[in-house]
């Protein structure tokens, strides 16, 4: 394959690439190794990438670290399935467990922008319950945050993204308007709207970080339906499109092809800064503070591979569970032919979904919920769907893929529970910098089996009320979750609300590894909001002087908690 | 509007044979309108005449068709089905038209200055068709602008100055003499010009789409219709026709 | 096999020159068409073994030639170890998969139809195939490689890759191909843009 990727990073020598401009650059403030910055950023995707923006623009110093490249989208996104595999983090990792999950280009980049420059751009926000899944639904743990305080931030993130959606969202208390209107929904997308009309249930078309009209430099999107490896057109509302130029332009530094290995910890007890690896060599950043946002993998590896003398079992890692309550969200789709043509491949591949199944707390024989969404894949991910979801080949697969521009799919974001035994831990193999690698346990409990098999009876239906034959089953799985998670609590979570670890005041977590329920919806939304809250919290702790001392108790967490509701 | 009914009834492909008949009906009353321009006796024409009722005709089937293509879509008459239905003013256009037309041939057949059309005085009734055709393309203009998320923010002036032409020649409709002429003028020639503003900022708007001018055959029909702003030229050049029989009236 | 083609007259590369392609895409592609890379991995014998598997696993119209290559980016991926991101635990890196699960289906043709896979006649090819898929196997070295795991997890998703990374996968089953600068408009049910395919059912 052609070595697009480029060897020598970008973000260096006072300037920073421009990626809404061909071949364009913005000057980039830069610092030394030597100086201690207020804030050291591993990870600049939907967590990393917008907490650099809101604390360079609340006048901190920050370097953000990623280990991917800087990619230009307008000039280096190529039409190309097998090409584009370069968005993907491919690095190898082990996975185990009841059901090993898949990895990669269904939940790991590698970029500057992670995994948002990959991502199918679903912008939903948590149902206010979720927050208190345990008190007010009886599973799963609740969150320290109130839905009042996160309505406030995903407004934000909506407006920052300029989310385009339905005029009237069908579900959950009134909100704001989307910032632009919905894309118009395809056939794809019409036949999952059939489908629910005959089933009496609620859809809209799908809410999206992809812009339907102009925005800046962003054109509005074309429809040309690779999102999944790379918007060539910049619509897509990346992190890389919104929240990087938002920090380059508040004083934020990047820092790509920069793999941080190990935090170190000072004799304070304090983090002292990063080890990373750039232009081949090992540097050590200085920093006051460290936020770990590498997403539920890459996150829990790095504190576990910390690890020092006060901290044997890895930073923050005191009660054992940095790397426990790992979540994926199950992905288990129906597909079926149509008469007519739909020709899935134009567009963003979910143009229209349903939150029924969200919403509704009867007529389920299992805690938590899911949406579905219909679909849209390129041929190389449809015909490996083919392979793995029916085992066809030969004349068989052939006679399936030439059903391609008749086919339609019904895919859900199903909730999965949290639980200890699922994990990240290190394994015994090492990667290219030595570092040892990690090791995802996973397996699906029985309640999430029970929801599993009701969304795919329900689409089933569905699919078949629409006018679709020959209907078959796929699995799969998605998104990153829960592996560090927050709480009230320092003896059952890593950090607390704020993303401030339990044990050592100056380490931060701000990625998908927060969460202690995962729910029925895409995590973006919610990721990049929790990263705006942390941002004015440690604003408004760094003016009270708080930032110098440790995480509050419980109880005076809970009273800061009330204070912001 | 012929070009405006081409270029989406091509967009959609033609589904229904009779998408091509409001592209027929356009083109004809343009070339009657052109004819009639031209045609130095001062008289009503009758295949003129039958043009342009076949014209009108044509628009309020077309109506008919639109609507249905709007509300037989999924969930009911929504905004999404509005937004990306057949759009309800557009056939409007062309009954305007047609009625226009039927118009002009009325006034030119006159032989004395009580000219009347439609049964009530010229004046009043074409200011009143005026006002009416502006307060669709309005609308129009609303929607679709709206669909935009007045992401630009001249995209407001077309649902700011054309309702106040409008009012002013709905209001000299109801007058019996005109008493604001010259401000109803003013505001008229500003639409007109504003027409022409239009299709210049909806051509920026093909332009900065995703590969310009080079992308057209995607562009000319995804960007803003670049056919559609003149409307309100056409509508405003109307309307101060209007004020001048309103006006000649005055001498009775 | 000769099929009827469901899009005649439609190639993907014909827009190779038009605004659904960018630089990028046609440098990708070209690259891919014109220039497919040597075997470096696999020794000769694997080789011809990797060969005819695909053959059958992508039955491609006789009346085309030459044949889209398959194995020359199987090949590439594995000499480049360029993974997908996870190793099952307890199964070897793909490289090794691969190695030992070419070996291995050999050894089962040799023991189930006293002759070298390659040799096999079409028919019995397909037999032994089908029992990887079912993991009813005997050859020993199935004992370090689960059968059932590699054809579904390894075998089969790799070769169906690199057979619809190619313009004339696109062309047989109406795919748009590169999109970029220019996308789509037409977006609803049985509607298609002028650069799309037609389909003659």
């Amino acid at each position: 394959m052609p070595e697009i990727v480029p060897p020598a990073p970008r973000g260096k020598d006072g300037r920073a690439p421009d990626v809404l401009r061909p071949g364009g650059w913005v000057p980039m403030r830069q610092y030394r190794d030597n100086d201690e910055v207020d804030f050291a950023i591993v990870g600049t995707g939907a967590g990393g990438g917008t907490l650099a923006a809101r604390l360079a623009e609340a006048g901190f110093s920050v370097v953000a670290f990623d280990a991917g490249p800087w990619f230009r989208p307008l000039e280096e996104f190529a039409s190309d399935e097998l090409e584009q595999t370069k968005l993907y983090w491919t690095d190898n990792r082990i996975v185990a467990g009841d059901n090993p999950i898949e990895l990669g280009h269904n939940n790991s980049g590698k970029a500057v922008g992670g995994s948002t420059v990959h991502f199918a751009m679903v912008a939903l926000r948590f149902r206010p319950e979720w927050f208190k899944a345990r008190t007010k639904l009886g599973y799963g743990a609740d969150w320290p945050v109130s839905w009042q305080e996160m309505w406030r931030y995903y407004d934000e993130v909506e407006d920052a993204l300029k989310i385009a959606g339905p005029v009237r969202f069908p579900w959950g208390p009134p909100r704001r308007r989307y910032p632009y209107r919905p894309h118009e929904v395809n056939a794809a997308g019409l036949v999952l709207a059939h489908g629910a009309e005959k089933l009496g249930i609620k859809w809209c078309p799908t809410p999206l970080a992809t812009v339907s009209a102009p925005r800046g430099l962003s054109p509005p999107c074309v429809y040309r339906g690779f999102c999944v490896i790379g918007c060539s057109t910049n619509a897509k509302q990346s992190a890389l499109v919104v929240w990087i130029p938002r920090a380059l332009a508040a004083g934020a530094e990047i820092r790509d092809l920069a793999m941080v290995g190990r935090i170190e910890l000072g004799p304070n007890g304090l983090v002292a800064g990063v080890h990373y690896h750039r232009e081949g060599e090992w540097r050590f950043q200085r920093a006051k503070n460290v936020v770990v946002a590498g997403y539920a993998i890459e996150t829990p590896r790095l504190l576990l591979n910390s690890a020092c003398p006060q901290f044997p079992d890895g930073l923050a890692n005191s009660n054992g569970l940095v790397g426990k309550y790992f979540m994926v969200q199950s992905n288990d789709a129906v597909w079926g032919t149509m008469d007519e043509e739909i020709r899935w491949y134009k567009g963003p591949p979910s143009l229209a979904l349903t939150e029924h199944w969200n919403y509704t707390d009867t007529g389920k024989d299992f805690f938590g919920g899911y949406a579905y969404m219909s679909q849209g894949p390129l041929p190389i991910e449809f015909a490996r769907t083919l392979a793995s979801g029916r085992g066809l080949w030969g004349q068989a697969l052939r006679d399936a893929m030439s059903n391609y521009i008749h086919m339609a799919g019904l895919k859900i974001c199903g909730e999965v529970l949290p639980r200890e035994h699922n994990r990240v831990e290190l394994a015994d193999a090492t990667d290219e910098y030595g570092l040892r690698t990690a090791r995802v346990v996973f397996g699906y409990c029985d309640n999430d089996n029970r929801l599993r098999r009701h969304a795919v009876l329900f689409m089933r239906d569905a699919l078949a009320a629409a006018g679709a034959r020959d209907i078959w089953e796929s699995e799969s799985t998605a998104h990153l979750n829960g592996s560090c998670r927050m709480g009230e609590d320092p003896a059952t979570s890593v950090v607390n609300a704020d993303g401030r670890s339990w044990d050592i005041p100056n380490l931060w977590v701000c990625d998908g590894s927060l969460f202690p329920t995962v729910g029925g919806v895409n995590p973006s939304l919610t990721i990049q909001a929790l990263a705006c809250r942390t941002a004015d919290r440690i604003k408004a702790m760094a003016a009270r002087g708080e930032l110098d001392r440790p995480a509050a108790s419980p109880a005076r967490t809970a009273a800061r908690a009330v204070e912001w509701s | 509007m012929l070009t405006d009914s081409s270029i989406e009834h091509y967009r959609g492909r033609f589904f229904n044979r009779g998408m091509v008949l409001p592209i027929i009906a356009s083109a004809l009353t343009l070339g009657i309108s052109l004819h009639g321009a031209h045609d130095p006796t001062p008289r009503a024409h009758k295949l003129r005449h039958a043009v342009a009722a076949a014209a009108a005709a044509t628009g309020l089937i077309g109506g008919g068709f639109h609507a249905y293509n709007v509300t037989k879509r999924e969930g009911r008459l929504s905004w999404h089905d509005l937004f990306y239905g057949a759009p309800l003013g557009a056939p409007f256009a062309l009954i305007l038209a047609g009625t226009m037309a039927l118009a002009a041939e009325h006034v030119r057949d006159a032989r004395d200055r009580r000219i009347s059309l439609f049964g009530q005085p010229a004046g009043p009734m074409l200011a009143a068709l005026t006002a009416g055709g502006l307060a669709g393309t309005i609308a129009e203009a609303a929607l679709l602008h709206f669909r935009g998320a007045f992401q630009d923010k001249f995209m407001y002036l077309p649902v700011t100055i054309p309702p106040i032409a409008a009012g002013l020649i709905a209001k000299a409709a109801l007058e019996q003499t005109p008493r604001w002429p010259r401000l109803t003028r003013f505001w008229l020639r500003l639409t007109a010009a504003l027409g022409f503003a239009g299709a210049g900022f909806h051509a920026y708007g093909v332009s900065r789409n995703m590969g310009g001018w080079r992308n057209w055959s995607q562009n000319l029909l995804a960007g803003p219709p670049i056919p559609a702003p003149p409307s309100f030229t056409a509508l405003a050049l109307a309307g101060l026709a209007a004020l001048d029989l309103l006006g000649s009236s005055r001498h009775d | 096999m000769t099929e009827r083609n469901r899009f005649p007259g439609y190639s993907t590369l014909a827009k190779h020159d038009t605004p659904s392609w960018n630089a990028q895409t046609r440098a990708v592609v070209d690259k891919r068409l014109n220039d497919p890379p040597p075997r470096r991995f696999f020794t000769e014998e694997e080789w011809s073994v990797l060969v005819a598997i695909c053959a059958r696993i992508i039955l491609q119209p006789t009346q085309r030639d030459p044949n889209v290559p398959i194995a020359p980016f199987i090949d590439q991926k594995m000499a480049e170890n360029r993974g997908d991101g996870f190793q099952q635990a307890g199964l070897p890196g793909m490289q090794q998969e691969w190695r030992r699960g070419l070996s291995a289906i050999d050894t089962e043709a040799r023991l189930r139809f006293g002759a070298a896979f390659v040799d096999l006649p079409a028919g019995r090819q397909d037999d032994v195939l089908h029992m990887v898929q079912d993991g009813d196997v005997c050859a020993p070295a199935w004992a370090d490689l689960p059968a059932q795991q590699f054809f579904k997890g390894r075998l089969l998703i790799d070769i169906v890759t690199m057979y619809y990374a190619h313009p004339q996968a696109w062309d047989e089953i109406g795919f748009g191909g590169p999109a970029s600068p220019r996308g789509y408009v037409r977006m609803g049910f049985d509607r298609y843009d002028p650069w799309e395919a037609v389909e003659h059912a």
